[in-house]
C-alpha cells in the first residue's frame, strides 16, 4: 500500500507569531513522493481575507523551481526560505473581516495534479475584535 | 490531497470547486470564439460595405444616361415589405448601348413607399424636346454594372463599433487567459503584485510601499488646519449626494406628471385605464417620497452650518494621544452634538449576478457629549479635546473587496430638524513598536 504524500511546512523560532520587518525563515519537503512525479514547486510568504466578502490575496514573496529550468527537483530534501515579513497588513480576525498571513506550498505533478499546505501564522500582535473591544453601542 | 482533473464543480461562495485546468481552456476558448466572430465580421462589414462604395469612387467611369423607366419592386423581408427604387437607363460605353435597371451599388431598399418614391422623383424620364440626361457611372471591368448614385454613408463607420469591440474585448481576454493558463493563484497574485509595483514607481512612487495596504489619505494631510495641524476633510461629497437627489426627484416627478396626463386624458375622454392609474398613483407615492427625501437632505445641508474638524498629527498610531478641534457653526439649539471614534469594517460580495456590500461597526469611542446646546449665530461653538486612539487597534486596511475603516463621526440631534450625521475619515498605522522603522 502506497502512502498519501504529503507536504511539510517548518518555520522557524516558535513559527507562530511574526514581527513586521523581521525576517520570517523556515523549510519545507514533500514526504512520500518520488522524484519523476514533480513538474514544478511553488512557494509563497502570502496573505488572504476571511470572511463575509470575496476574497483578497497578495502575495508578499513567491518562489517557484520548474523542472523546465533545468536540474531535477528532489522533494525529500528540505528547502529552505527566507522573507522579510511587511509592515502591514497586520494579521486580524474582525467580525466580518480576517487577514490571515500563511505559507503556502503547491506542488505541480504530472497528468495536471496538484498538492497544497499551507502553514498560517500571525504578523504582529493585533488582538481579536471580540476580546478587546466593548459593544456598549450596539 | 491531490487533486484530479474535474469537469463540473459546485460553487461554494466564491470558490469553485472546479477543475482549473477546464475553467482556463474555457475562458481561452470563449474570448477566441469572440475573436474569431469579430474578425469575420469585420471582414465582412468591409467587404460588402466599404469595398464595393470605394470601387463606385474611385474605379467607376463617369458618363451621361437616359432615364428611360421608373419603378419600385417590392420584396418581402424579415421587417415586413420593403420597397426598392430602380430606374432604367440607357448609356454608351465604347460605342455598344447599355440599358438596364439600376439604381445604387448596393440596392437600397427603404421600409415605406414614400421613401422610395422619393428616389424616383429626383430623376425625370428622357424627353427628346429638353434632352434631358442624368450622370451615372459604370464598371469599366464590366459595363453592365452602373449606378446612378455614389458616395460614402457615413453609419456604416459606426457598424464597426460592434466587431472592433468584438476584437478587443477576445484579444484582451485571450491574451490575459494564455498569459494566466496553467498558473497558479500564488503565482498570478505575484505577477499582478510585480506590474502594480513597476506602475507606482512609474507614478512616482504614489504607493506607500513601507505600509502596503494602508491608504495614504494624501486628501486629509494636504489641508492645513487654523488651530490644529491638519483639517479633516468631510467623507463623501455633500454636493453630489444633492445633486443626485435633486436630478432623481426631477426626473422621477416628470415621468409621473406626463403619466397623469396620460390617466387624466383617459378620464376625460371617458374611458379610463384604471391598470394606468394604478401605476400613477405608485409613481406619484414615490415622487412623494423623494420630494420629502430631498427637502430633508436640503435642510440638514443648509439649515445646519458646515462641520470643521481639525486634528494635531495624522496619520494616527495605537496608543498615542491626539488634540481635536470642532467648530460647529448654524444658529441652532442642538439637543445633542455628540462626536465619536468609530472603526468600521466593510466587505463586499458578490451574490448572484450583484455586488452587496456590507458595513458592521466594530469600535466606538465617545470623544465629546454635549446636551442642550445653544449655538449663537456670530459666535459658532468651538470646541477642544482630547482623542486616544485604543491600544491594540488594527489600523486602516483597504483591498479589492474587503476595508477596515477609522473616523470622526460628528452626530446632531437639532431642534426641529432632521438629525445630521458628518463622518471624517482618519487614517490608523500599525503602533510604533509593530512596524520596522
Amino acid at each position: 500500500m502506497s502512502m498519501e504524500p504529503t507536504i511539510i511546512i517548518r518555520l522557524d523560532g516558535d513559527g507562530r507569531i511574526g514581527r513586521p520587518g523581521e525576517p520570517l525563515s523556515g523549510q519545507y519537503w514533500i514526504e512520500s513522493l518520488a522524484a519523476d512525479q514533480v513538474k514544478a514547486i511553488e512557494a509563497s510568504v502570502l496573505w488572504y481575507t476571511e470572511g463575509k466578502g470575496d476574497q483578497d490575496m497578495a502575495v508578499h514573496e513567491f518562489w517557484r523551481r520548474d523542472i523546465d529550468d533545468g536540474g531535477e527537483i528532489d522533494p525529500d530534501r528540505p528547502e529552505r526560505f527566507v522573507a522579510t515579513l511587511p509592515n502591514s497588513p497586520l494579521s486580524y480576525e474582525g467580525r466580518i473581516v480576517k487577514i490571515c498571513w500563511c505559507v503556502r506550498v503547491r506542488v505541480f505533478l504530472h497528468r495536471g495534479k496538484e498538492l497544497i499546505a499551507q502553514k498560517v501564522f500571525c504578523l504582529g500582535n493585533v488582538p481579536a475584535v471580540r476580546a478587546t473591544h466593548s459593544d456598549e453601542h450596539e | 490531497m491531490a487533486r484530479s482533473f474535474r469537469y463540473y464543480g459546485k460553487k461554494r461562495g466564491n470558490r469553485r470547486t472546479g477543475s482549473p485546468a477546464w475553467a482556463s481552456a474555457s475562458e481561452a476558448l470563449f474570448f477566441a470564439v469572440l475573436l474569431v466572430l469579430g474578425c469575420c465580421g469585420l471582414v465582412l462589414l468591409f467587404t460588402t460595405q466599404v469595398v464595393p462604395e470605394w470601387r463606385v469612387n474611385y474605379e467607376f467611369v463617369s458618363t451621361t444616361c437616359k432615364v428611360l423607366d421608373k419603378r419600385i419592386t417590392e420584396t418581402r423581408g424579415a421587417d415586413g415589405m420593403m420597397y426598392r427604387p430602380e430606374i432604367k437607363i440607357e448609356y454608351i460605353v465604347d460605342g455598344v448601348t447599355h440599358s438596364d435597371w439600376h439604381y445604387d451599388i448596393h440596392h437600397t431598399s427603404f421600409a415605406g413607399r414614400d421613401g422610395a418614391q422619393a428616389i424616383l422623383d429626383l430623376f425625370s424620364l428622357y424627353d427628346k424636346n429638353q434632352e434631358n440626361l442624368f450622370c451615372c457611372w459604370y464598371n469599366p471591368a464590366d459595363p453592365r454594372e452602373a449606378v446612378l448614385v455614389r458616395g460614402y454613408r457615413w453609419w456604416v463607420w459606426l457598424v464597426f463599433t460592434v466587431p472592433i469591440s468584438f476584437i478587443a474585448i477576445g484579444a484582451g481576454g485571450l491574451i490575459f487567459a494564455l498569459l494566466h493558463w496553467g498558473k497558479s493563484a500564488e503565482r498570478r497574485a505575484a505577477m499582478t503584485q510585480r506590474a502594480q509595483d513597476r506602475d507606482l514607481f512609474a507614478a512616482g512612487g504614489r504607493g506607500d510601499r513601507n505600509f502596503p495596504f494602508i491608504p495614504q489619505g494624501v486628501n486629509i494631510t494636504n489641508s492645513p488646519g487654523t488651530k490644529l495641524q491638519y483639517r479633516l476633510p468631510v467623507a463623501g461629497s455633500v454636493g453630489w449626494s444633492l445633486f443626485i437627489a435633486l436630478a432623481f426627484c426631477v426626473v422621477w416627478n416628470a415621468c409621473a406628471a406626463v403619466s397623469v396626463v396620460w390617466a387624466v386624458h383617459g378620464f376625460a375622454e371617458g374611458k379610463p385605464d384604471w391598470i394606468l392609474v394604478a401605476f400613477v398613483v405608485a409613481l406619484l407615492l414615490i415622487g412623494v417620497g423623494s420630494v420629502f427625501f430631498l427637502v430633508r437632505r436640503l435642510l440638514v445641508v443648509t439649515g445646519i452650518g458646515l462641520t470643521l474638524v481639525e486634528i494635531s498629527g495624522h496619520p494616527l498610531h495605537p496608543g498615542q494621544r491626539y488634540r481635536v478641534a470642532l467648530s460647529q457653526p448654524g444658529r441652532r439649539k442642538m439637543n445633542l452634538l455628540l462626536v465619536s471614534l468609530v472603526c468600521a469594517e466593510t466587505a463586499a460580495y458578490r451574490q448572484g449576478t450583484n455586488t452587496r456590500t456590507e458595513t458592521q461597526e466594530v469600535y466606538r469611542q465617545e470623544l465629546l457629549r454635549r446636551e442642550d446646546l445653544e449655538i449663537k449665530r456670530e459666535q459658532p461653538f468651538e470646541v477642544e479635546f482630547d482623542l486616544d486612539v485604543p491600544v491594540g487597534a488594527m489600523h486602516s486596511f483597504l483591498a479589492g473587496h474587503n476595508q477596515i475603516h477609522w473616523s470622526l463621526v460628528v452626530e446632531g440631534d437639532v431642534a426641529r430638524r432632521p438629525k445630521f450625521q458628518r463622518a471624517f475619515t482618519v487614517i490608523v498605522h500599525p503602533a510604533p513598536g509593530d512596524h520596522a522603522a
